[in-house]
């Protein structure tokens, strides 16, 4: 049992590290009220234009169709593929099951600043060079590492004894795949859903590079070149920031559990 | 698992392989590759650019793992004994900064440390205005005010990992620390921190690799500077290999960072092993 005066310790304690966090970020949602270029608080003029003025001025509406539709392509893409090689590698343990373990478990630890180069170049060399295509394949491509190590963890945690059952009443390995496994484990695949999506929406680094058509950015790069461009209007800068922010933070409140479990437990199996 | 392997070795293992024969190439990216063996990365061991490149990554390495994870370690100290998991809502707002685009940081700390920004104002009303100063702008603070929000960033998922790590340590180890008088500093260095290491290790690893990859914040704010007062390994893989176009150090950057994230997965790993068993 732990006292009053423990119980308001251990929340003031909470209440601290919280407020680090919220502070910033009340200053961005000031900020992107703020009438002034400069983004100082006047809770007296809350300027709700500047959303209006940031969607229009930053072509929001094509960049944020060009990160939906790179999102939710990986996403479909990741959810198909690496249940099947999760199950391949632990459920039928097909030969050479362990070193293509390892050989997928090897792409969590390489950073993608030691492939970015020769992938630019191959990229470059294909009819895809330059274009969303190229973006979509290179997040699969980085997301396989994460998502087969995911679901095999997954599949390896199901009872035995289901398994058999289904074995005995004659279902094949394929079968067993869309009648148990599959519906077994949807909420593990939701957090792999959900974790690929914001991976994909937050990216950076890849999209810049890979991606040099101002026309073809995902909004993350397109927000980027907009604060460059506007560099003194912390105003628009920011509620610029927040609409592109807005639809991760919309999935994080429904989905919390997903999202906080999901990467520290996807950290801890590692 | 045939597609997730096509996908994943034509994104992932060929160009893994590939780097490690770029980077033993002078190469524009456009005329013919000769060869030059490990002359890059000798010649990159001598560049003065480099090796500050390379020392701003151990300033990184105390902001983004060092201090995050003794701040989550204290936390996990003061709360252990009402082992609250994080409770709720402190949990979510604790955690929010991994879910949000390092753009969305970049720009939240260019208004928070502009010139007249929200820092300055703060230190004018404390009647320290005259240390006010575009600090991103400057050559002293630009690097440590950026490691500042990688702090920010991974300050909450250390917090939350050794938090749900604490509810794991079986109580009864508490209960004998306390029928052993122990108090909260050898509580902590007795249970708290032993049942901890797996949680340890977990957070060093990302960290420390977050901190080796620095990138984002630094291109969205400085690019580096002022002069090359904020560069970092990343930061100049980009600049070497698309402004440069200079393919061959590049490739022998990205390659010196894999390497590095590599040895340091490997060898946390192997402390961890040795320290549970």
């Amino acid at each position: 049992m732990i006292g009053r005066g423990e119980r308001t310790f251990n929340y003031a304690v909470l209440l601290i590290f919280s407020l680090i966090v919220l502070v910033p970020a009340a200053v961005l949602v000031v900020a992107a009220l703020s009438p002034y270029t400069s983004g100082q608080a006047d809770l007296r003029n809350l300027t709700w234009s500047n959303f209006s003025t940031a969607w229009t001025a930053a072509q929001f509406p094509r960049h944020l169709m060009t990160s939906i539709t790179i999102s939710v392509v990986v996403v479909v893409v990741v959810l198909v593929v690496t249940p099947l090689a999760g199950y391949a590698l632990s459920i039928m343990q097909i030969p050479g099951h362990q070193a293509l373990f390892v050989l997928f478990l090897a792409g969590i630890m390489i950073p993608l600043e030691g492939i970015i180069v020769p992938m630019y170049f191959t990229m470059r060399s294909t009819p895809l060079g330059g274009t969303i295509g190229a973006l979509i394949i290179a997040h699969i491509g980085l997301n396989i590492s994460f998502g087969v190590f995911w679901m095999r963890a997954t599949y390896r945690a199901i009872p035995r004894a289901l398994l058999e059952s289904a074995q005995l009443d004659g279902a094949g390995p394929f079968r067993i795949f869309t009648r148990v496994a599959v519906p077994l484990t949807s909420p593990a695949m939701v957090t792999l859903g959900i974790l690929t999506f914001m991976w994909t929406w937050n990216d950076y680094f890849l999209a810049f590079v890979l991606i040099s058509d101002p026309d073809r950015l995902p909004i993350t790069v397109a927000l980027g070149e907009f604060a460059n461009k506007y560099t003194n209007s912390y105003n628009l800068m920011s509620a610029a920031a927040l609409l592109v922010a807005l639809p991760i933070v919309v999935l994080y409140v429904f989905f919390q559990r997903h999202f906080i479990d999901g990467i520290l437990s996807g950290a801890l199996k590692g | 698992m045939l597609p997730a392997l096509a996908f994943y070795g034509f994104v992932v293992v060929i160009p893994t392989a590939q780097s490690l024969s770029y980077s033993m190439y002078r190469w524009d990216g456009v005329g013919v590759p000769t060869w030059v063996g490990v002359q890059n990365y000798v010649a990159f061991a001598t560049d003065p650019v480099v090796i500050q490149a390379f020392q701003h990554t151990l300033v990184m390495v105390a902001f983004f793992a060092l201090v995050p994870i003794a701040l989550g370690l204290v936390s996990a100290a003061l709360l252990s004994r009402a082992r609250v998991r994080g409770s709720g809502f402190f949990r979510s707002v604790i955690f929010l900064p991994q879910v949000l685009t390092t753009v969305v940081i970049a720009v939240i700390w260019r208004q928070l440390f502009s010139f007249d920004g929200v820092v300055n104002r703060a230190l004018d009303v404390v009647g320290l205005g005259h240390l006010a100063q575009p600090w991103l702008g400057s050559f002293t603070f630009a690097l440590p005010v950026l490691g500042l929000a990688g702090t920010w960033t991974t300050m909450g998922l250390c917090m939350l990992l050794f938090l749900s790590g604490v509810g794991n340590i079986p109580t009864e180890l508490y209960d004998a620390a306390r029928v052993d008088g122990a108090g909260v500093v050898r509580e902590f260095f007795a249970v708290t921190l032993p049942g901890l290491v797996p949680q340890i290790s977990v957070a060093l690893t990302l960290t420390l690799i977050a901190a080796i990859r620095v990138f984002d914040i630094v291109w969205l704010t400085t690019r580096g500077g002022p002069g090359t007062a904020s560069i970092t390994p990343a930061v100049l893989l980009y600049t070497q290999a698309f402004t440069a176009q200079d393919i061959g150090s590049a490739a022998a950057i990205g390659v010196t960072l894999a390497v590095f994230s590599l040895a340091v997965a490997i060898v946390i790993a192997r402390v961890t092993d040795r320290a549970t068993s």
